[in-house]
């Protein structure tokens, strides 16, 4: 029987946040489970192209025994997950526009490109949807 | 003849040895063995749900010296 579709939706841009999706994402996608990722709000800027290492995150509680103890990076992890499984990862387009970004803006090979909320929410109706 | 290939994930933290694993697996025929070292603690439960999961074979595992180790047979 197929997986339920996983739906996950991006807002904050603090480590352990980001941590714990990549994570969610990668496992599943890497689980023949579909994973489909929407990175909207503030979320974005950690993907931003030249963005580097643990500075481009948020403060959060455990934001420096993450970086001391090397845990995997979440943006490396989000492209493991896409490289080793099923996955998709859509760029807010209303965040896009705000920022006055385009996809060149966004790491590269990550992104499948940009996405509307309403056709993700829609999508997302398939499936299971967690928002972090 | 089918091959064991270890792969040492000792000191990354999950799901690292799992992406390691899988990585290593993609390379391999059917038949073929990865033996996973690691120090995480999840490994050694995470990897057979894994396998079950997905349809591998966890071959056997435990721990020796201080790490964990889990054998995988590659079914497809």
């Amino acid at each position: 029987m197929a997986s339920t579709p996983l739906y996950l939706m991006l807002s904050s841009d603090d480590r352990d946040t980001l941590q714990l999706a990549s994570m969610i994402a990668s496992v599943a996608a890497v689980s023949e489970r579909p994973v489909h990722v929407f990175v909207s709000m503030g979320a974005i800027k950690v993907f931003e192209k030249g963005a580097f290492g643990n500075g481009r995150y948020g403060d959060s509680p455990l934001n420096t025994q993450l970086c001391a103890k090397k845990a995997p990076d979440p943006v490396e992890m989000f492209g493991q997950g896409k490289m080793l499984g099923d996955m998709s990862m859509w760029a807010c387009s209303m965040v896009l526009d705000v920022l006055g970004w385009d996809e060149s803006n966004l790491v590269e090979d990550l992104f499948d490109g940009q996405m509307g909320l309403t056709k993700f929410l829609s999508d997302a109706e398939q499936g299971q949807l967690i928002s972090m | 003849m089918s091959e064991r290939r270890i792969i040492d994930a000792r000191g990354s933290y999950c799901p690292g040895p799992l992406m390691e694993l899988i990585a290593a697996l993609k390379l391999l025929q059917v038949g073929d063995e990865v033996e996973i070292l690691s120090t995480d603690q999840g490994t050694a439960r995470d990897v057979p749900e894994w396998t079950a999961k997905v349809g591998h074979e966890t071959v056997e595992s435990g721990d020796k010296d201080g790490h964990w180790y889990v054998v995988v047979r590659k079914m497809k």
